[in-house]
C-alpha cells in the first residue's frame, strides 16, 4: 500500500494534470462566484469532457471545478452579504459585516486560507484512515441523523444573537416554511393552499438572496446619501499575526467538519454552522462575533470544506455516492474504467493514490490562484453604490430565476425580501430562520424513516438497537442549556 | 455608391427574411431545442442526457440544451413541457414511473396520456433485488417466504414513493402477496448505503452501479428484470413468475401533443442515427447504460399497458 501511495504521487505531478486543475479550479471559481449557477451545474456539463481525458486528468479537473466553486460561493456572501448555498450562510455573517468595515480584502483572504487549510488537512486525514472511517460511516443510520440533526438545531438557538427566545421562533417559523409543499414521504401536500407552485416546495436560493442581500442592499442605497461608495475600502491584506489568532479556530473547525462529514447526510450546512457556533462559545471575546470577527469567517470557512474529504469515504470504498457530487464523481470514475468499490484499492491503488494527491495539490494550487484573483474579486466592492447596486440587484434576480427557471421564484424573493426588511427592523435574526428552513426537510425525513424503521415496536427498537440515537437525544436540552447560560454570562 | 450598396445591402436583407420566414415550415430544427428533465442535477438522467446531447446535434444540425427542473417528483418540468409550445423545441426527457404511475397516485396539473407523444425510448435500466452478502436469505424465494411468514418484518429500502426502486418492489409484492416493510431513503445511493450498515433487509438496484459490490462479495442478487438473465447464475423475474414489463426504467424522450409530423419524423430520425453513432455508443457504455432503442409509436403502445398495470398496482398496494 505505501508503495502503491509512493508511485501514485509520482504518477500525478504531471505537466497536463497541473494546468487541467488551474483551469478547473478557475472555472469552478467564477461559476461558485455566480448566484444561482451552482457547482454541480458545471460539473455535470463539464462531465463528458472528462470521459476524453486521461483519468489523471479529466477527474483532478472535476476536482478542481468543485473545490474552485465552493470557494467561489463564499465570494458573494462575504462581499454583497449574498450566499448562493446554504454552506455560505455562515461565512456572510462576519464576512459582510467585515466589508462593510472596508475589509473586504482581509475577510476574502481569511475564507481562503481557511477553507484551503479545512479541505487539506481533512483530505490528508481521510487518505490516511480510509478503512476505519469507512467502518465508521456504517454505524450513522436515519435514527442518529435524527438525533443529530436535532442537536445542531438546539446549538444554533442557544448561540444565536443575544435573545435565544426570538431565534426559536424563528428556528420555528423556518421548521414550518420546510413543511410547505409535498410531504417528501406520505406524498400528501401540506399548506399549499391549491396552489400548484407551492407543491414543490419553496426553494431555497430565493430565500437565502431575499433574506439576506436584498435588505442589505436598501440599507446600502439608504446610507450612500451620506457616503458615496457602497464599501470605501478594500482594507489590507490579511497580516501574519491575525492568521496565528485565527489558527485554534481553524483547527476546531476543521476537526468538527471532518466528523460531521462522516455522518452520512450532514453536510456543509451544518458543519459551517456547528464550526461558527462553537468558535464562537469558546471564544473569550463571542460579543464579536456577528460584528465582523475574522475568527467566524474562519471557523465557518474551514468547517464547510473539511465535510469534503469524509464525504469520498463511502464513494472510494464502496461505490455509493452519498449527494449528486459523488454521484457526478461516480460516473467520472466509471467512465474511465475505475469502478469504485471494495476492489478499487486492490486493483486501482496506484492511480487512486495519484487522484487522491492531486487532490491535495489542488487545494495548495489553489492558495496562489486564489490569493492573486482576490484583489480583483475586493474591488468589486469600490465600485459607486449607483451602479454597484443595480448591477447586484440584477444578479440577486437573475441567480433567483435561473436556478429552476420558474418566474414564481422572483415573486418568492421580493417577498422574502420584505420579510427580511421586517425583521430586520423588529431585530429578529433571520439566521435561525434559515438554517430551520434547510434542516427541516431531513430531520422530518430522517424521523419519518425511523418511524418506518422501528414497525409496530418502538422502544424495543430504540432501546436495543438505537442507544447511539437515545444517548444524543437525552444529551441535547443538556448541551443547549449549558451553551445558553455560557453564552449569557458572556454577552452579559 | 453608397446608396446603391445600401440598397442592395436592404434588398438581400429582405430577401433574407422572406427566405427564413419559409424555411420555417420546411427546415425543422432552425434554434436550438431544449430538452428539460424533471429531475435533478447528477442524476442518472442528467448523466444520460449529457451524452445524448453532446453528440445529436451532428444529426440535427442545432444544439440540444438541458434543462434540469426538478420538483414536486418530477411534475415541475413535466408540466412545463405539456405546456410548452408543440413545436419540437421544448422536449421532456423522462421515464415511465414519472409518466404513467403519478396519474394514479395524484392529481396531476396535466393529462400525460393526451398531453404528449413519444419521440423515442432512449434505452431502459433492469432492476435487481440485492441482499447483503451475509444475509440468510439465499435464494429470491427464502426472500419472499420470509416476508410471507411475518409480513412487515422484511425492511425494503426504497428511494421514494412510487420511485424507481418502489414500483419494482410493489410489482413484486402484488405478485408474490408477499409484504415488505418498505423505508424510503433519499436516492439510490442511501439506500445500499443501508442495505450494506444493516438497517435494511434487502433494497434493490441497477446492475450497471452494482458490478464492484457483486464481485467483493459485499452483496448478494436474487434477482433481475425481464425474460433474460443477466448474471448467469440468478434467475429472471420470468423464470420467477413474475412476467410483463416489470421493474424496467425506460428512459423516454416525449413532445408536447399537437407537434407536427415532420417534426417527429426528423427527431426520430435523428434519434434513429444517434443508436448507430460509435461515440455514442461507446460513452453510453462506458456509463454502464445500454442504447436499447425503441421508436415511439412502438413505446406508445408499451405506454398503453403500462398505464393499465399502473392502475391495478396502485389499488393493489394501496387498498
Amino acid at each position: 500500500m505505501i508503495e502503491q501511495f509512493a508511485d501514485g504521487a509520482l504518477m500525478a505531478f504531471r505537466l497536463d494534470t497541473l494546468v487541467m486543475i488551474v483551469i478547473g479550479l478557475f472555472s469552478g471559481m467564477l461559476v461558485g462566484a455566480l448566484p444561482g449557477f451552482t457547482t454541480l451545474m458545471a460539473m455535470a456539463i463539464l462531465l463528458p469532457l472528462s470521459f476524453f481525458l486521461d483519468p489523471l486528468v479529466g477527474i483532478p479537473f472535476l476536482l478542481g471545478v468543485y473545490k474552485g466553486g465552493i470557494f467561489g460561493g463564499s465570494i458573494p456572501a462575504i462581499l454583497v452579504s449574498m450566499p448562493g448555498t446554504g454552506a455560505a450562510v455562515a461565512t456572510s455573517i462576519d464576512g459582510y459585516k467585515l466589508t462593510q468595515k472596508g475589509e473586504s480584502r482581509k475577510a476574502l483572504d481569511i475564507a481562503l486560507f481557511s477553507s484551503v487549510i479545512g479541505d487539506t488537512f481533512s483530505d490528508i486525514f481521510t487518505i490516511l484512515l480510509i478503512f476505519p472511517i469507512a467502518l465508521l460511516v456504517m454505524q450513522f443510520g436515519p435514527p442518529e441523523l435524527f438525533a443529530v440533526l436535532l442537536m445542531s438545531l438546539v446549538i444554533i438557538v442557544s448561540t444565536s444573537g443575544t435573545n435565544p427566545l426570538k431565534g426559536l421562533v424563528m428556528m420555528l417559523f423556518g421548521l414550518w416554511l420546510a413543511q410547505i409543499g409535498t410531504d417528501p414521504i406520505g406524498g400528501v401536500e401540506r399548506f399549499t393552499f391549491g396552489i400548484f407552485e407551492l407543491k414543490s416546495g419553496i426553494p431555497l436560493l430565493p430565500m437565502l438572496i431575499g433574506v439576506f442581500a436584498l435588505p442589505e442592499l436598501v440599507y446600502a442605497v439608504m446610507r450612500s446619501q451620506r457616503a458615496q461608495e457602497f464599501a470605501k475600502l478594500v482594507g489590507d491584506r490579511l497580516s501574519k499575526a491575525e492568521f496565528k489568532r485565527c489558527i485554534p479556530t481553524i483547527r476546531r473547525s476543521t476537526i468538527l467538519g471532518t466528523a460531521i462529514g462522516i455522518v452520512p447526510g450532514l453536510g456543509q450546512v451544518v458543519a459551517a454552522m456547528m464550526g461558527y457556533s462553537a468558535a464562537k462559545n469558546a471564544s473569550s471575546h463571542p460579543e464579536t462575533f456577528g460584528e465582523g470577527e475574522i475568527e467566524g469567517v474562519a471557523a465557518a470557512e474551514a468547517a464547510n470544506n473539511a465535510v469534503n474529504g469524509p464525504t469520498l469515504v463511502p464513494l472510494l470504498t464502496l461505490g455509493i455516492p452519498g449527494d449528486n457530487v459523488t454521484a457526478i464523481l461516480l460516473g467520472a470514475f466509471v467512465a474511465q474504467g475505475l469502478r469504485p468499490g471494495p476492489q478499487l484499492f486492490e486493483e486501482q491503488g496506484t492511480i487512486v493514490f495519484a487522484i487522491l494527491v492531486a487532490m491535495v495539490m489542488a487545494n495548495l494550487m489553489f492558495i496562489i490562484i486564489g490569493y492573486l484573483s482576490i484583489p480583483f474579486f475586493a474591488r468589486i466592492v469600490t465600485i459607486k453604490t449607483g451602479l454597484l447596486v443595480p448591477i447586484v440587484i440584477m444578479f440577486a434576480f437573475a441567480g433567483a430565476y435561473v436556478f429552476r427557471s420558474d418566474t414564481t421564484d422572483i415573486l418568492m424573493l421580493v417577498g422574502f425580501g420584505l420579510f427580511g426588511l421586517l425583521a430586520r427592523a423588529a431585530r429578529f435574526d433571520v439566521m435561525p430562520m434559515v438554517m430551520g428552513f434547510i434542516l427541516g426537510g431531513p430531520l422530518e425525513y430522517a424521523f419519518g424513516q425511523t418511524v418506518a424503521m422501528a414497525g409496530s415496536t418502538p422502544f424495543e427498537f430504540l432501546f436495543t438497537e438505537r442507544l447511539g440515537m437515545v444517548a444524543v437525544l437525552i444529551a441535547t436540552p443538556i448541551v443547549g442549556y449549558l451553551l445558553w447560560r455560557r453564552m449569557k454570562s458572556a454577552t452579559a | 455608391m453608397f446608396l446603391k450598396s445600401l440598397k442592395r445591402t436592404v434588398g438581400a436583407a429582405l430577401v433574407a427574411t422572406l427566405g427564413l420566414g419559409t424555411a420555417a415550415f420546411a427546415e425543422y430544427p432552425e434554434k436550438p431545442i431544449t430538452l428539460v428533465i424533471p429531475l435533478g442535477a447528477g442524476g442518472s438522467h442528467d448523466l444520460n442526457a449529457r451524452v445524448i446531447t453532446s453528440i445529436i446535434p451532428q444529426y440535427l444540425d442545432q444544439a440540444m440544451i438541458v434543462r434540469l427542473s426538478p420538483g414536486a417528483g418530477g411534475q415541475k418540468g413535466t408540466q412545463e413541457v405539456a405546456n410548452a409550445a408543440p413545436d419540437g423545441y421544448t422536449l421532456l426527457f423522462s421515464h415511465n414511473y414519472i409518466d404513467m404511475l403519478q396519474q394514479h397516485v395524484e392529481n396531476l396539473p396535466y393529462d400525460p396520456n393526451t398531453d404528449f407523444v413519444p419521440v423515442a425510448r432512449v434505452n431502459y435500466a433492469p432492476i435487481a433485488v440485492v441482499v447483503r452478502g451475509d444475509s440468510e436469505y439465499n435464494s429470491f424465494e427464502d426472500l419472499i417466504n420470509a416476508a410471507k411468514a411475518n409480513p412487515g418484518s422484511v425492511d425494503m429500502a426504497h428511494s421514494g414513493n412510487w420511485g424507481a426502486l418502489f414500483v419494482p418492489a410493489a410489482q413484486i409484492m402484488k405478485a408474490t402477496e408477499a409484504t415488505f416493510n418498505l423505508v424510503p431513503f433519499q436516492g439510490g445511493g442511501p439506500a445500499m448505503q443501508a442495505l450494506l450498515s444493516g438497517d435494511a433487509d434487502v433494497t434493490m438496484g441497477f446492475p450497471s452501479t452494482l458490478s464492484s459490490l457483486v464481485d467483493s462479495g459485499k452483496v448478494k442478487v436474487l434477482a433481475t428484470a425481464g425474460d433474460e438473465r443477466i448474471y448467469e447464475d440468478v434467475p429472471s423475474f420470468a423464470e420467477l413468475g413474475i412476467g410483463g414489463d416489470v421493474g424496467f426504467m425506460h428512459r423516454v424522450v416525449l413532445a408536447p401533443a399537437g407537434t407536427p409530423d415532420d417534426v417527429l419524423a426528423k427527431l426520430s430520425e435523428a434519434f434513429t442515427a444517434l443508436q448507430e453513432d460509435k461515440t455514442y455508443n461507446r460513452m453510453m457504455g462506458r456509463l454502464g447504460e445500454n442504447t436499447d432503442y425503441i421508436d415511439g409509436g412502438k413505446y406508445q403502445m408499451m405506454r398503453q399497458e403500462q398505464n393499465g398495470a399502473y392502475k391495478d398496482l396502485v389499488a393493489t398496494i394501496t387498498q
